[in-house]
């Protein structure tokens, strides 16, 4: 099953990913972003917020984006 | 909240500058390679003066045209790099117009309401009041301007207006750690906001933004939120920075420029109280570089003084010394005059 998955931790990329069937968002993230807490993220499933244990969907858009981002001085 | 019609408008707009921002993409691949070529055609004129200085023994030119490659080289390895940042990544593709229209729904969802100014084409969300260790700095506008999109790769397309400003004691432009004349320092969340707007991704961009003003970074911030009161003068109780702050080791405070000096002998910091104008130079002096006339007491710089005696005691002292010096003269000539007096006595009485 294909998602589009974005990540704006880092360099923040998009692309389409292949995931089981069934597999749940709180899965996704564990998988995607090892030993890092939800809490420190903003997870939206088709730009809605959406439970850990929705089931995710043929063509989701998954964005995961730190709550926390240090800005510098550049 | 806006309806669909109108969001339909505004991602028009978005769409159109995106594809204007696409062939600027490819612009700056062309400017980064033309730059390349110029730097290489330099450095190989500069190679050709090098050889001829060599061959005529001229060493100054051949370090001239070695510093000239040098320069150029450095250059090139810049536009190598951002014509390779452009050429390595992926071209983001167009965003259809329904994706557009998804992220502005989005957008509306996520901060409840947005703001689209059709003469300025700007789009803007406002942030919750934003408090970063117990200083409050008020609501933010992230406002969005959808003109220069195109211009991302020069410029900057957005601005951090704060609402209810409470900037930073030494700096009216600071009104957030991280924001200095209503631009962010992205730091962590540059090329995730570069990407997002590339990309087309108005609500990730305004998300990302909006948590880089939720976030503090103490390594390096404009003014860091310790000192946004910044600290009073000591002695005049002027509110001003760390950096402006002058300590005077003497008596232990911080001063600001106006209440502290330096010492020219030793070129310590002291604040006015500690230090003295010496009576005699009249040079601000430090209490280390003041010492006492051990005749007279008072109180000058160790430049003014010699053999522990002030210039007024020294003075003093040679005046007594030539005084003395001249009644030993004026005893001696007398005592002469006598001598020679009472000789010519003795002369006629033998005569």
């Amino acid at each position: 099953m294909r998602i589009l998955y974005i990540n704006n931790a880092g360099s923040g990329w998009a692309d389409y990913i292949d995931v089981p069937q069934s597999q749940t968002v709180e899965e996704l993230f564990r998988e995607k972003m090892p030993g890092r807490k939800p809490d420190d993220f903003l997870i939206r499933v088709n730009r809605q917020p959406v439970a850990k244990d929705q089931i995710l969907k043929e063509n989701d858009r998954v964005t995961i984006t730190p709550l926390k981002i240090e800005g510098a001085i550049i | 909240m806006y309806d669909n019609k109108e969001l339909v408008k505004i991602a028009n707009r978005i769409l159109d500058v995106l594809s204007i921002l696409q062939k600027n993409r490819w612009l700056e691949i062309l400017n980064s390679l033309a730059n390349f070529s110029g730097q290489l055609k330099d450095t190989a004129s500069q190679s050709k003066k090098l050889g001829i200085s060599l061959t005529h023994n001229w060493f100054f030119a051949a370090k001239r045209c070695r510093t000239s490659i040098g320069r150029s080289l450095d250059d090139m390895q810049y536009s190598i790099q951002k014509a390779k940042q452009f050429i390595n990544v992926k071209v983001p593709e167009l965003p259809k117009l329904s994706v557009l229209i998804d992220e502005l729904n989005g957008l509306q969802l996520e901060f409840g309401n947005i703001d689209f100014n059709r003469e300025d084409n700007t789009l803007s969300v406002v942030t919750e009041p934003i408090t970063l260790e117990d200083v409050y700095l008020g609501p933010f506008r992230i406002q969005l301007n959808i003109s220069k999109l195109s211009e991302i790769y020069k410029d900057r397309a957005y601005y951090i207006i704060a609402l209810d400003p409470n900037p930073a004691a030494t700096d009216d432009s600071v009104t957030h750690p991280h924001v200095s004349s209503e631009r962010l320092c992205e730091g962590d969340g540059t090329v995730s906001i570069r990407t997002s707007l590339e990309q087309g991704r108005i609500c990730d961009f305004f998300n990302i933004s909006k948590n880089i003003l939720n976030t503090y970074s103490p390594d390096s911030p404009y003014v860091p939120l310790s000192e946004w009161d910044g600290s009073p003068c000591y002695d005049c109780g002027y509110i001003c920075s760390s950096d402006n702050h002058y300590y005077c080791s003497f008596c232990d405070h911080d001063y600001c420029e106006e209440c502290s000096s330096y010492c020219p002998k030793c070129d310590e910091t002291v604040c006015l109280g500690c230090g003295g104008q010496c009576p005699h130079c009249e040079e601000f002096t430090c209490p280390n570089c003041m010492s006492h006339c051990a005749e007279c007491g008072q109180l000058c710089c160790i430049s003014c003084l010699e053999d522990d005696l002030c210039p007024n005691c020294i003075e003093e002292k040679e005046n007594e010394n030539e005084e003395q010096q001249d009644n030993i003269t004026e005893t001696e000539t007398i005592a002469k005059s006598d001598q020679s007096k009472s000789g010519n006595t003795e002369i006629k009485l033998a005569s």
